[in-house]
């Protein structure tokens, strides 16, 4: 193939014309405005090879839109399908608020709450949608009580859930009031439970521009300089590269994004922190998620009646709900250990210990449950131990609230160990992991240790922040699981550092389900 | 952690020293406090007191006389234990409250005039006692009356619901005993203190010499002489719980308090109708406070110092204890509004407090020991490397998640799951028994990311197994995702083909059925015959139920399987 001279004012342009464009704007040329789903019957392209060269040719100003239908159309969501089995949460509300008032019971948020196991903010958008309408009000004491007998709202919203189960069917064509009941309970940012889900389509078509005109009739007249897209090994091999020449690019493009293999950013933190303790002499200690309350608090000396152990500070499992019997000596000398003191040479809490209650199986609430573990296994002496446990706690989610979040914490053992090396070896957690020797002790209460230590540094970013609590673990908690050293524990408060270094500030987006997010966060080094 | 609010005037007037509020921080470290907040405006300070095992510190009194001993080098005396020559007037306790709310103590209080500053105060103290170390009212709650109208002796029994009566607080007509439970705020919240064994309801009930009731414990007091008010001067005080010693501890923190607000205390002779660990008769308030011995030698061991014994006397006493130091060992009796010295490490903590935390060497544990991984650690690591190389994404979950994305979506209604029984949320009840919900919710989340999408995660995963302990196990997993128009098997089977390959291990595939999969396009992963995991293709069901409109193929595969290392 020879190129041709042209002396048209369009030659660049027109000689990076890509196949696709040509074949787009070709069909332009015969008819236009031509519908987006035509151009791509017309074209035998397929919708993406035809969107792609549609963007492009509008770059150039070749084509432009020339009408835009946006239709809607309506569809259930999972939600929306679980209502039509077994009705919507307006109607779960509305009969119980019904049932409350037949029984002359007051029916509060909370009751509701604990009622239907849902959130507050699952269910204040349908309780708006009922005080709206005027089928409930809330009284004195936020207390929910029916105004109507029947609420008009939720047999609507049925009929309309009936009716699309049937499939997705058009939004537009709708009467108002159907309408208005789908714009209400639809699914958008910040209401995912709602029962419907609206989806725009929309239909564009496309003519040539003054400029694209001149294009399309050089392409059609003319025809295209076809020089070639890709260097291949045949161009190499017959030498045929010599004649022929490579249509240039427009390299002002932006390139077609990577999907890239990347560490998680909160990963790549804890990593750095793993490496950092195994390079201070940490051996990393592992333990289970569901764990019974004798090594989860028990042997950590915080007695049965302790408020942080009661259902709203704990995650009790269903079932199992126990484990199998302590082993001994174990059992034994923590029992004794809460009840007296036992050889401990403490007075002990003095309550009937409960050898039941002990063997109650929860989440995991707190890393040292993996330490207590650790020092009935014969650890090493001296010895030093780290874990990074994943930990759960009974709180409501919110931004500074994880349902479960990893708890950075660990234990040193030997004969040389006093105050003054807790002291010291917070420093230099200080000096490591928040590069600074600026650190303020004060005193602190952990049931298990004592003395104990919380320590504050500053941080040559953050300023004055809490890093971490230690101390001493109390005789109650090593004699009876064996150890007669003396034995540091220590906690570090990690997910304030690791938010600052990711740009978060919203504790819940570590644990992000949102790809993007994930995808663009910088890696910290 | 509780949190108190006061005006900063009133602690600078119980210290007797009006504080620069930049040096209120330092001072706050001997009552292991930290403000929250000051508002020079009001003047309230907001303060956080850590020690939950110090209920005496969790009110102005509490946090001023810890700063102030140390200032004043020894504790003002608190003589509300010493004897009286004239007969007590008594509190008679009636049979059958072991069965409930066994024990009382109670106090008389002259000459404290109550301001609304006050006041406030004193509500304030009551609740958080009654609230965080009574554990709502449970264990302990506090009762407050002008002290004029009540006629002693005062009687503490269980009371016949269907004749007692009186009008609540916040009431205007008399209510029956199950009446107050059942429609007064008060009642419905702290109901459930009152129900027994088999669930029996119980009706105690503080009445005085002409059968005048001063209040229904721990529910309410009588609007009659149960309501104190400004300008009051002369208080009747009592606490009613569950547990003896800490209804006499509360007691004496009150008793402290009034002493330091310049009011009498006047004892009160409580009679059991059965022996108490503390006697059938007991004078209140009771000390039971004992020795501790605390050898030198331990104090040096544990704070690594060289402290004489008189250093370590003397930082004690500056800390409210009284000491006597004897053959290098101190004894050491806490003060009366104290009750939390089990073991002498807990004075020694005393001595390095009154010290000062800041004032102590740091030296480095000095043994040697070796860093290292877990065995589970270093095989994760290891996968997580190659599947990053591979192209994929790290995905990092929550482990609690829903029933309804664990099996309902995945179309394996029957399946176990470890399940939470104080569910808070729907949303977080169950512990992921695989990894896959937690990429797919992922999926789901993001239709409008660029694709194609691969995606893994590698973390751990609870299981049933009836063998273990818990009943449960706790494992490794490692699950990847591929979610693009042309996903399929064969392109998910590469790279699990490549991960065995490069951990040289050999693997067998064979097919098998699964309900979120699609039949024929499902294999389970062998190693050794022994089942590892699974390959495949998600069926358009469990898609549709995740509304994801993009075919997915996955794999996960168990780490603790895994013949590495």
């Amino acid at each position: 193939m020879i190129p041709e001279e042209s002396s048209s004012l369009e030659e660049h342009h027109f000689s990076s014309l890509h196949p696709l464009e040509v074949a787009i704007l070709r069909d332009l040329h015969k008819q236009s405005p031509t519908s987006e789903a035509d151009l791509a019957s017309h074209t035998g392209l397929d919708s993406a090879q035809v969107s792609m060269s549609i963007g492009w040719l509008q770059a150039k100003q070749y084509i432009m839109i020339t009408s835009e239908v946006v239709t809607k159309i309506v569809s259930l969501t999972s939600t929306g399908i679980r209502f039509s089995k077994k009705g919507s949460l307006i109607k779960q509300i509305f009969t119980e608020a019904t049932k409350a008032k037949e029984q002359g019971l007051p029916l509060t948020m909370k009751r509701l709450q604990e009622i239907l196991s849902l959130q507050a903010s699952d269910l204040s958008g349908p309780i708006g949608a009922l005080k709206k309408e005027g089928s409930i009000q809330i009284g004195p004491g936020g207390v929910l009580e029916p105004t109507k007998s029947t609420s008009d709202l939720t047999s609507a919203l049925h009929m309309l859930i009936e009716n699309i189960s049937h499939g997705s069917s058009s939004y537009d064509t709708r009467p108002n009031t159907e309408r208005k009941i789908i714009d209400t309970f639809s699914q958008r940012r910040g209401r995912s439970q709602e029962p419907f889900r609206i989806d725009e389509h929309i239909m564009r078509s496309f003519a040539l521009t003054e400029r694209g005109q001149a294009v399309a009739a050089n392409v059609v007249t003319v025809g295209v300089k076809e020089g070639y897209a890709q260097l291949t090994p045949e161009l190499l091999k017959d030498g045929s590269w010599r004649t022929h020449t490579p249509r240039p690019y427009n390299i002002a493009l932006r390139p077609p994004r990577i999907a890239a293999g990347k560490k998680h950013p909160y990963r790549t933190f804890l990593d750095k922190v793993k490496t950092t303790l195994v390079s201070m002499g940490f051996e990393e200690m592992r333990g289970p998620i569901v764990e019974n309350e004798f090594w989860n608090m028990d042997t950590l000396y915080m007695p049965q009646f302790h408020p942080a152990r009661d259902i709203h500070d704990v995650y009790f499992v269903k079932s199992p709900a126990y484990s199998t019997a302590i082993p001994e000596p174990y059992i034994s000398q923590v029992a004794q250990t809460h009840r007296d003191g036992w050889t401990t040479g403490s007075r002990g809490w003095g309550y009937p210990f409960d050898e039941q209650r002990t063997r109650r199986l929860v989440l995991r609430s707190q890393g040292t449950a993996v330490s207590s573990r650790t020092l009935a296994s014969q650890p090493k002496i001296p010895g030093k131990y780290f874990s990074i446990a994943r930990c759960f706690r009974y709180d409501q989610i919110d931004a500074t609230h994880a349902t479960d979040f990893f708890q950075t914490e660990g234990i040193v053992l030997g004969n040389t160990i006093n105050f003054q090396t807790l002291l010291g070896l917070l420093l230099l957690f200080a000096k490591e992991l928040a590069q600074t020797t600026k650190v303020k002790f004060a005193p602190a209460y952990f049931p298990f240790t004592e003395p104990s230590v919380e320590l504050h540094v500053e941080h040559p970013k953050l300023g004055w922040m809490e890093l971490g609590g230690a101390g001493l673990l109390r005789p109650e908690v090593t004699h009876p699981l064996g150890i007669k050293v003396p034995v540091i524990a220590w906690g570090l408060g990690l997910d304030r550092m690791a938010m600052i270094a990711l740009g978060i500030h919203d504790i819940r987006d570590l644990f992000t389900a949102n790809l993007d997010l994930i995808r663009q966060q910088p890696t910290p080094l | 952690m509780p949190t108190i609010d006061f005006p900063k005037q009133d602690l600078d007037t119980l210290i007797g020293w009006t504080f620069p509020i930049e040096e209120l921080d330092k001072w706050l470290l001997l009552a292991k406090g930290e403000i929250k907040n000051y508002d020079p405006e009001t003047d309230i300070l907001k303060v956080e007191l850590q020690d939950t095992n110090r209920p005496d510190l969790w009110c102005t009194e509490g946090i001023a006389r810890q700063i102030r001993v140390k200032r004043d080098k020894e504790l003002r005396p608190y003589l509300f234990f010493k004897s009286r020559e004239k007969p007590l007037d008594q509190i008679n306790v009636g049979n059958g409250l072991d069965l409930i709310r066994p024990y009382i103590g109670g106090f008389k209080t002259r000459g404290y005039m109550l301001s609304d500053q006050e006041l406030a105060q004193l509500i304030q103290t009551q609740e958080k006692l009654a609230d965080v170390f009574g554990r709502k009212r449970k264990s302990v709650s506090i009762g407050i009356y002008r002290l004029d109208p009540i006629q002693f002796p005062i009687t503490y029994a269980i009371a016949d619901p269907n004749i007692a009566q009186f009008t609540p607080l916040g009431f205007d007509k008399p209510m029956t005993l199950p009446e107050i439970l059942e429609c007064h705020p008060k009642g419905i919240e702290y109901k459930s203190t009152l129900i027994g064994q088999s669930n029996k309801q119980h009706y105690p009930l503080l009445t005085d010499a002409e059968g005048t009731v001063l209040s229904f414990p721990p529910i309410i007091n009588s609007r009659e002489i149960g309501e104190v008010q400004v300008g009051d001067k002369n208080l009747f005080v009592e606490v009613t719980g569950t547990d003896l010693r800490m209804v006499l501890h509360t007691i004496n923190i009150l008793a402290a308090n009034f002493t330091d607000r310049e009011s009498t205390i006047e004892p009160l002779k409580v009679l059991y109708p059965t022996q108490t660990e503390f006697g059938e008769s007991i004078r209140v308030p009771y000390d039971f406070r004992s020795e501790i011995e605390v050898p030198q030698e331990k104090i040096n061991a544990i704070l690594g110092d060289s402290l004489t014994l008189n250093e370590g006397k003397q930082a004690l006493v500056e800390y409210g204890h009284q000491v006597k130091s004897r053959a290098k060992t101190l004894y050491v009796k806490q003060p009366p509004y104290r009750d939390d010295l089990m073991h002498p490490v807990d004075a020694i903590e005393d001595i390095a407090i009154s010290t000062g935390y800041n004032t102590f060497r740091t030296t480095l544990p000095s043994e040697f020991t070796v860093g290292s991984l877990s065995q589970s650690e270093i095989i994760s690591d290891k996968v997580r490397e190659l599947m990053i190389g591979f192209g994929f994404q790290e995905i990092l979950s929550n482990i609690l998640a829903s029933q309804d994305d664990l099996a309902i979506r995945m179309n394996l209604p029957d399946t176990a799951i470890i399940e939470v029984d104080n569910v808070m949320s729907l949303t977080y009840n169950c512990v992921r028994q695989w990894i896959i919900p937690s990429l797919l919710r992922v999926e789901s989340s993001s239709s409008h990311s660029f694709y194609p999408h691969c995606l893994f995660e590698a973390g751990e995963i609870v299981q049933p197994d009836q063998k273990t302990e818990s009943g449960t196990r706790t494992l490794n997993a490692l699950s990847a995702l591929l979610a693009h128009p042309n996903a399929n098997f064969s392109e998910m089977h590469s790279y699990v083909d490549l991960l065995f390959y490069t951990l040289g291990l050999s693997y067998e595939i064979e097919p098998t059925t699964h309900p979120s999969f699609i039949d024929g396009r499902i294999g389970q992963l062998t190693l050794n015959h022994t089942p590892c995991g699974l390959l495949g293709e998600l069926h358009p069901q469990v898609l549709d139920n995740w509304q994801i409109t993009m075919p997915c193929t996955v794999f996960e595969l168990c780490l603790d399987t895994l013949p590495i290392g």
